[in-house]
């Protein structure tokens, strides 16, 4: 009795307290999106942000002084026009907007950027964006910028549309000159920072922006920690946008099933990730040329991104990532696996003799396990008589302490540009300081783990620096040739950045950067 | 000596352990995390910096000093009550502890509510007729959710409630849309003391589901320790003896059996929020709650040093007061308890 008793008055309390409670949800303020992702911010100070995370939400709130648009064009944003460089290709000045207002009321000119960009050089931790390239900053009149360059280097624009080097207004940043703003901004973009918590930042229009107003009435960004939720809150119309990154190939899989579906709408951005393989060059097994390019005919690229990620990690074959100069045609073989077969025999395998390859891959990241699992499927069953995988799990911590000491024969790893420029990949795997022979002894390649040049690599490298335009492209052709030839890396498959929106809005779009446009955002 | 004479020395003499333990815990704290492969700086740049900016950042944060200079720094300042700045944002870490303890606690403390009131009840429902059908349901209850993975659980709540009925939100701990109240940080107390019934039933939506799943989760321990301390106090001698003297059985459950029962629950209770301070780690981490242990889980994961040794110092401090408490209480409550 006691117990019937005790249920039926639970029961007479839980029921109407959970209808009262789901009948308590807040509408959306008129015009306002919810734009969810996976990644908490720490700080909105561009001198801390190095995430995803960061710079989407710099994107919104600052403006670069170029940008690139998602067909890989460059355009002047802060700045009036392209950089006018010297001959000797050492100094560039950059002409600056001036109708441009930061979002305390105070002015942009040349002195705010010169403060922004000696602010984030001495206190960034991406710092060493510009460290290496340039060597001083300086305003050469009230609406002009002048760089010291440390060598010609033509991707400057490129580099200076990295959103890292927004300008910030010297009079809020007066008492933060020499340390970070973790919860405040005050830039020059389309929204400015209502509020801000490593989970949820506010965002509203800027009524004084100099370019055009967003399309929506304010965004709200929202962190959920993981791939379910974030699925679950779009699906339940919890949120209006859901960003991928950080997302489980399973639930993308599922949004971009309903976006086909009508339910959702899909956006897809310009891919500036890719997953790649780096073969230990120097040392046993890997320094014999024959088995890294056995390796490299070994990869059925389609099969892995079908199997790992339904085929949403779309397969690569260059260092560079489609749409960016240089990125086509592939340099690196199709799936060969007769042509493999010959390349292991000549190292002396396949006939009764397996290689043991063997792989890292960090194992906290899932897609790395998934890609190391199929994989050693995949060669068992089309190789299996010439070779074996041998899969083993780091942290990837781990892995970045190790690699420059030559701890992995092959590791897979992958590679998210800071600005979109085919050097920005191919400089820090390939550059070399001192080399011998094809051993680099010091350098971008030996810290990336491959210990591998080429003679004559490095001074390629430095002319495609200097290079732009069509003058450029041979180089950049040459050299992933080069860097395919000797098959150090091996490129696996890029990753495109994904929004997908509730039915009633528009199509999500993102600019040349990977960036989602947030001020697009609005209802049909 | 005195009853209250010998409880004063416990006290003394646990408390004057409490400064022991701290040095001990954050030593080893300081010790794993500099043990652990990979620093901060691996973790914030990954492989994108070259050699030369690693090296510089790690300078510019102090890590490149030998560890006796980091760890007589860290234990100096740590006696001066400064728990130091976070390595990603250079906030203080007592500023990151102050914002994320307030949400811990207060999902904590309604999940321990709940689980005190559905396990009691879970517990106590099967006293009328042992080894009934009720009683049997309450104990396949109790083991049922020993035996659930918490982020199982915490799934199928949110998939349930939130996805397919969506009466609930999925996870965090506010609508987007609102201003979150300001003041102590407990939200539900500070939108009552603001006085706006949209915030407190904003905070109480986000709050119900981890709670509930917290909690239910919780109940089981509950509902199994009043069901096993209730049954050996109905058995006891003292209860035989009320009965004889006529008493009606309501009165032997309640007055006689009930408080011998309720103490070691207490001490039970005492573990659990010991436990709780410290946050449910992967209840927090499924609904997105920005607790202590959502904040230690992510700073773990960057390295953030500092922010590591904070809260677990800060929580461990928290944990043995509760537990002196705790001591205290049951020390003071049952007599037959010495010292």
């Amino acid at each position: 009795m006691t117990s019937r008793l005790l249920f039926r008055t639970a029961l007479a309390t839980l029921l109407p307290a959970v209808a009262l409670l789901a009948g308590c949800q807040h509408p959306h303020p008129p015009g306002q999106l919810v734009v969810a992702s996976k990644s908490t911010l720490a700080s909105v100070d561009p001198i801390d942000i190095t995430g995803t995370a960061g710079l989407q939400l710099l994107s919104a709130i600052g403006d670069p002084l170029y940008a690139t648009d998602a067909g890989g064009q460059l355009e002047p944003r802060l700045a009036a026009a392209p950089p006018q460089i010297s001959p000797d290709g050492r100094i560039a000045r950059i002409p600056l907007r001036r109708d441009v207002l930061f979002h305390d009321g105070s002015r942009f000119d040349a002195a705010a950027m010169v403060f922004s960009l000696e602010r984030f050089r001495s206190l960034a931790k991406m710092g060493y964006l510009l460290d290496d390239r340039i060597s001083g900053v300086r305003a050469s009149g009230p609406y002009e910028l002048e760089l010291q360059l440390k060598r010609p280097y033509s991707a400057l624009p490129a580099l200076l549309s990295s959103i890292s080097l927004t300008p910030l207004s010297p009079k809020a940043y007066q008492q933060h000159r020499n340390r970070s703003l973790a919860d405040r901004f005050v830039g020059t973009g389309p929204y400015r920072l209502v509020s801000s918590t490593p989970q949820k930042q506010t965002l509203l229009p800027f009524a004084r922006y100099w370019g055009p107003a967003p399309r929506n009435s304010g965004i709200h960004l929202v962190t959920l920690s993981n791939s379910t939720a974030l699925f679950g809150a779009l699906v339940s119309g919890e949120v209006d946008v859901l960003m991928s990154s950080g997302m489980e190939s399973d639930q993308q899989r599922a949004l971009a099933q309903r976006a086909r579906q009508g339910r959702l709408v899909e956006g897809i951005g310009p891919a500036g990730e890719i997953g790649y393989l780096t073969l230990l060059s120097d040392r046993p097994p890997f320094d014999q040329l024959p088995l890294r390019q056995a390796v490299a005919h070994s990869l059925d690229r389609e099969l892995i991104s079908e199997r790992v990620s339904y085929g949403i990690r779309a397969p690569l074959r260059s260092l560079v990532p489609p749409p960016l100069a240089g990125s086509t045609p592939p340099a690196w073989p199709t799936y060969n696996p007769g042509r493999a077969r010959e390349l292991y025999q000549q190292a002396g395998y396949c006939r009764g003799r397996r290689f043991t390859l063997p792989l890292t891959f960090r194992s906290n990241v899932p897609a790395d396990k998934l890609f190391a699992l199929t994989w050693k499927a995949q060669l068992e069953r089309d190789l299996g008589d010439c070779v074996q995988l041998e899969v083993t799990g780091v942290e990837s911590t781990t892995a970045y302490r190790q690699v420059a000491d030559g701890a992995f024969p092959m590791i897979f790893f992958d590679w998210s540009a800071d600005f979109p420029d085919p050097d920005i990949y191919l400089a820090p795997m390939l550059a070399c300081n001192k080399a011998k022979g094809a051993q680099c002894l010091e350098g971008n390649a030996a810290a990336a783990g491959s210990f591998w040049s080429a003679p004559g690599l490095q001074a390629n490298l430095e002319a495609s620096e200097r290079l732009s335009g069509a003058a450029r492209l041979p180089l950049l052709l040459e050299l992933q040739q080069r860097a395919a030839a000797g098959a150090a890396y091996i490129p696996v498959w890029q990753v495109a950045p994904r929004a997908w929106a509730q039915p009633s809005l528009q199509r999500p779009v993102f600019d040349g950067s990977g960036r989602l446009v947030l001020q697009a955002l609005s209802v049909r | 000596m005195s009853r209250r004479r010998h409880l004063l020395r416990y006290l003394a003499s646990r408390l004057a352990l409490v400064p022991l333990m701290l040095w001990l815990i954050a030593s080893l704290v300081f010790l794993l995390l500099r043990v652990a492969p990979g620093d901060p700086i691996d973790a914030l740049l990954g492989m994108r910096a070259p050699p030369e900016a690693r090296a510089a950042l790690r300078a510019q944060l102090g890590l490149d000093q030998p560890l006796p200079v980091q760890y007589g720094r860290y234990l100096m300042d740590l006696l001066h009550g400064q728990l130091g700045d976070s390595l990603t944002n250079n906030e203080p870490v007592t500023a990151v502890i102050g914002h994320s303890l307030p949400a811990s606690l207060e999902l904590g403390v309604v999940a321990l509510l709940i689980a005190a009131l559905v396990g009691l009840a879970v517990g106590f429902s099967g006293v009328a007729r042992p080894e009934g059908k009720t009683d049997l349901a309450g104990r396949l209850y109790g083991i049922g959710t020993y035996a659930l993975p918490p982020f199982w659980a915490a799934m199928v709540m949110q998939l349930v409630f939130a996805v397919w009925l969506g009466w609930l939100p999925v996870g965090g701990r506010f609508p987007a849309t609102l201003v979150p109240p300001s003041g102590t940080g407990f939200y539900l107390l500070d939108s009552l003391l603001a006085g706006s019934s949209q915030q407190f039933w904003g905070a109480m939506r986000h709050l119900v589901l981890p709670a509930s799943t917290l909690g239910l989760l919780l109940s089981g321990v509950f509902a199994n320790a009043l069901r096993l301390n209730l049954r050996r106090a109905l058995d006891s001698d003292y209860v035989e003896a009320a009965r004889s003297r006529g008493l009606s059985e309501r009165r032997v459950v309640l007055r006689h059996a009930l408080p011998n029962a309720l103490l070691p629950v207490l001490t039970i209770t005492g573990i659990t929020v010991a436990s709780l301070i410290g946050g449910a780690l992967l209840i927090e981490v499924t609904y997105s709650w920005p607790g202590v242990a959502f904040r230690l889980q992510e700073a773990i994961g960057q390295r953030d040093y500092p922010v590591v040794q904070g809260i677990v110092v800060v929580v461990a401090a928290l944990v043995v007061a509760v537990s002196v408490l705790v001591d205290l209480l049951v020390a003071l409550l049952d007599p037959r308890v010495s010292f």
